[in-house]
């Protein structure tokens, strides 16, 4: 899997200080709507997954048959752009690794995956070392949810990435640079990354890293069909 | 005859159990005036619903065979088969979803979409199935339509438009207000066969208002005459209809009723919406294949005057003999007639044609195209396609599951042996997925099917129905077996025992198959193996794939490629070319280092979400993988794939890890590689039995 891992978006952050996001922390992906952001985090997902960590997706919109599909498509374009020969071992381990929940209107509550945790933890043996939490309202969210997840996080020492919804006509920005809707709450998060689509690919660009300077040129650019980070 | 033809419907009525389907059609039959008195499914006058024909299926509750009945409601003719809900059944479901034009799926207001609704929507979807939907038991405890509504949308993606709201819920529901007509109904008289129709509560204008906008937002979708009209405000109940149907048979759009069948509020809407929205038997393209034509596929037209297609899609047993359920695509079948049978090019006599009423029969002298009827003493299998002769044609196969689980069935007199070999030859032809064989080491009768449930309901079957005394084992799990790498075989086959010698030489080799399918490739050249002795090569490695050499279990999976050969120009048969290939096989399997395959099954477990953790443990116990746990409100579905092996008896496990408030389904998903614990003790099994027979 070593080809995946040399073009996997998380390639980005290299080019931060600690190189990684690091357990008990939270980072969060902007951008607006259609750009990718879910491929973007099933592609996070794929990374640490072939790293042999155990993973779980939480959806607060999909049923758990939609983003497994989103799995299966975005899995088979890899093997494909990558040509990769091993496809039955890596499904297997996508299908091992990988834990979906899904939580359907308005049934998601942090004390909820909580529970769930305990839950695959205490009967499964199942201790994920990342979650992926997608489909989040962050404009409908209270800052003691997010206080929550980072609670959470710390309690069982995982990588958490979120997605946020971004809007082209909402365009604030706090003066660390961070943008809606995450300008008020920047403080709760580690690593803040953003997509965005330009004309010769997307970009995704490293916002906030802990408390470090963020260099200008900290940014890869993925195929906009594959996800992957092109050759510069 | 056309006119007839556009007032018919063919549907189906679908759905998780228990969500009310035969006390839906009990009233149905009511209300066309089928039947006389309403009797309820576990009913205390003990009749039982009327498409409950079978005993066992009256003492039990639940339906099991999908009796076809029909009405007349409005001017229009409507066929309707009753099809089961448990899983293990689904190969009725499937079968009647292949012939008819349209169905009802019912949901429970109370439970929602659950995860049978989810089976038997991925089935009509299958069959490209027009779809209406009936929320019902809205005045049970916890009745939320709205809930449903929502669950329709979300799991099954589909996008549905409400066409009612309800007047009151649980025990306060009192009838539904008609948004296309803007008015409340009301359904009185002993069993609501009248229709008071009334003004809307002035409580629910405001929010009926709202719905009839959005039904109005989603049918202008599909006609712009209403689009205009609604803009001018001038639009009619039926442009509205004519829009809705136009949504409805494009699968884009569902239209929603609500009711209680139990209650007797709601069903005539029901049958006001079949007749509107689903298709008549012209508005649905149905294929043949042509079998002299290299099976093109061809379009079948419902027009009488066409060359006779026909399926048999269930057959049953009758006090008069063997009945026939057939669908009639193309042209007429009349008493007198004679018929082919595409498979065998039988040819068959049409004696006495009826109309099936449940148990209760019609006679009719002649079918039309579209229709539904039944044929008295025809010998044919399910599935079989019948034509006039005039042309070949074969309706397209219809999918059928392997079976997965299996018992032996031992008689225990001789007149319960002659009874039961009565009765498998009848299950075998009347379902697909019951298979029977006998076992040539043990000698023993084999029955496999889809679950316990399946084979349970059998076995009961042949003590009544056939008063077959029978004893029957341990269900044993139906396991599999495949090669994992390639193997090169080079076999001679020579034999010279005075007479004719017997000769030829097979080379190749054998490599597991993508597909799971057997595929066999002749890559001979130069005709080292001529080519009439082919056939004989390609039949010698067929026949050892019944039983693999590693431990009996079918071969599945296996491509073989033959390149290399020798004949005798004297000795060589294909007898001769059927033994070498024979020995080729033996002399390549383990090379090929097979393994045994297990079923595994998707299994869904639906409970409130404070049982997760029992049901995740439950599963784990078992060597079930959990893919996902979905929360929706304050219930939990958990999917998982476990081996079928470890899944006797967990209806009674989770019974009791959720105090009684879960359930599950299963259904067939795969077949995966053994783990060596499961293999060695299928070993120590086989040796065992081995000893004993010695």
């Amino acid at each position: 899997m070593k080809n995946f891992m040399k073009v996997s978006p998380l390639r980005l952050l290299d080019m931060s200080a600690e190189k990684e996001l690091g357990h008990g922390n939270l980072g969060v992906l902007i951008s607006r709507a259609g750009v990718g952001k879910t491929a973007c985090l099933v592609h996070i997902a794929f990374d640490r997954i072939f790293s042999g960590e155990a993973l779980v997706h939480v959806s607060v919109e999909e049923t758990p048959d939609k983003v497994a599909s989103y799995y299966n498509v975005i899995f088979f374009d890899l093997i494909k752009a990558l040509e990769l020969d091993r496809e039955d071992e890596l499904r297997l381990m996508i299908e091992r690794n990988r834990m979906i929940l899904s939580y359907m209107k308005g049934s998601f509550s942090v004390d909820r995956l909580r529970q769930s945790l305990v839950n695959l933890k205490q009967n499964l043996s199942f201790v994920p070392q990342t979650l992926i939490i997608d489909g989040l309202d962050f404009e409908g969210a209270p800052r003691q949810l997010f206080e929550q997840l980072k609670e959470l996080s710390a309690e069982f020492g995982t990588e958490t990435w979120l997605s946020a919804l971004s809007h082209r006509h909402k365009t604030e920005v706090n003066d660390r640079g961070i943008p809606y809707p995450c300008h008020q709450i920047d403080d709760l998060f580690d690593v803040i990354v953003h997509l965005a689509p330009s004309t010769d690919g997307i970009y995704l660009r490293l916002l906030k890293d802990r408390d470090h300077p963020i260099s200008a040129g900290a940014q890869v650019r993925l195929d906009p069909n594959t996800f992957l980070v092109m050759a510069e | 005859m056309k006119e007839d033809i556009e007032k018919l419907r063919n549907i189906g009525i679908s759905a998780h159990i228990d969500s009310g389907k035969t006390t839906l059609t009990e009233r149905i039959l009511y209300y066309t005036k089928r039947i006389g008195v309403i009797h309820e499914v576990k009913g205390k006058d003990g009749v039982g619903a009327k498409m409950d024909s079978m005993e066992l299926e009256k003492e039990r509750g639940i339906t099991i065979s999908s009796a076809a009945t029909h009405c007349l409601w409005k001017g229009h003719r409507i066929n309707i088969i009753d099809t089961p809900g448990h899983v293990d059944f689904t190969i009725e479901v499937e079968r009647a979803l292949r012939v008819l034009d349209g169905a009802i799926l019912i949901l429970c207001a109370v439970g929602g979409v659950q995860s049978q609704s989810i089976t038997v929507d991925r089935q009509m979807r299958r069959y490209g199935v027009p779809r209406i939907a009936f929320i019902n038991k809205c005045d049970r405890f916890g009745a939320n339509p709205y809930r449903v509504l929502n669950q329709l949308r979300e799991r099954l993606g589909m996008d549905p438009v409400l066409l009612q709201l309800p007047i009151g819920l649980e025990g306060d529901f009192r009838g539904v207000v008609d948004l296309v007509k803007m008015k409340a109904l009301y359904f009185q008289g002993p069993h609501g066969e009248d229709i008071r129709e009334e003004e809307i509560p002035d409580e629910m204008l405001e929010e009926a208002s709202a719905y009839r906008e959005q039904l109005l937002d989603a049918a202008t979708m599909y006609s712009d005459e209403l689009a205009e009209a609604v803009l001018e405000g001038q639009e009619t109940e039926e442009m509205i209809h004519r829009a809705l149907r136009m949504g409805t048979l494009a699968r884009t759009l569902t239209p929603v009723l609500i009711g209680s069948a139990y209650k007797n509020v709601g069903v005539q809407p029901v049958l006001d919406a079949v007749n509107h929205y689903l298709p008549s038997p012209t508005e649905i393209e149905n294929t043949a294949l042509d079998l002299d034509k290299d099976e093109a596929e061809v379009v079948l037209k419902a027009d009488p005057g066409l060359p006779v297609v026909a399926l048999a899609f269930k057959l049953e047993v009758t006090p008069y003999g063997q009945l026939t359920y057939m669908r009639i695509y193309q042209g007429s079948i009349g008493k007198g007639d004679e018929l082919v049978i595409t498979r065998n090019r039988k040819k068959i006599r049409v004696g006495r044609i009826v109309r099936m009423h449940a148990d209760e029969m019609e006679d009719i002298t002649r079918g039309y195209a579209g229709d539904i009827v039944a044929l008295f003493g025809v010998e044919c299998n399910t599935g079989d396609t019948f034509t006039d002769g005039s042309v070949n044609y074969s309706m397209s196969s219809m999918h059928v599951p392997e079976p997965v689980i299996s018992l032996t069935v031992k008689a225990k007199d001789n007149k319960s042996q002659e009874n039961l070999a009565k009765a498998l030859g009848r299950f075998s032809r009347e379902d697909p997925t019951f298979r029977t064989y006998v076992d040539q080491e043990t000698g023993e009768t084999i029955i496999s099917g889809m679950g316990e449930l399946h084979l349970d309901v059998y076995v009961e079957r042949m003590k009544r129905e056939y008063r077959a005394d029978v004893e029957i084992g341990i269900p044993q799990v139906s396991y599999r077996e495949a090669i994992t790498q390639r193997a090169e075989f080079n076999y001679t086959h020579k034999k010279q025992t005075g007479g004719a010698g017997q000769y030829g030489r097979v080379a190749g080799y054998m490599e597991p198959a993508k597909e799971g399918a057997y595929e066999f490739v002749d890559s001979i050249k130069g005709g080292v193996i001529p080519t009439e002795f082919i056939p004989a090569v390609d039949k010698g490695f067929q026949s050892c794939l019944v039983k693999g050499p590693l431990l009996g279990y079918p071969v599945l999976g296996i491509r073989i490629v033959i390149n290399d050969g020798q004949h005798h120009p004297v000795d060589s048969s294909e007898l001769a070319f059927r033994q070498a290939a024979i020995g080729a096989f033996k002399q390549a399997y383990m090379k090929a280092k097979p393994i045994v395959l297990e079923p595994i099954m998707r299994v869904s477990v639906e409970c409130p979400s404070e049982f997760q953790g029992n049901v995740m443990g439950s599963i784990n116990q078992r060597r079930g993988i959990i893919l996902s746990s979905a929360e929706d409100g304050t219930f939990t579905t958990i999917e998982a794939e476990v081996p079928l092996a470890e899944m006797f008896g967990y209806a009674t496990v989770l019974r009791s890890l959720t105090q009684g408030k879960a359930e599950f389904t299963m259904e067939f998903a795969k077949y995966s590689k053994a783990p060596e614990s499961v293999v060695e003790e299928l070993k120590k099994a086989k040796s065992k039995s081995q000893e004993g027979r010695k």
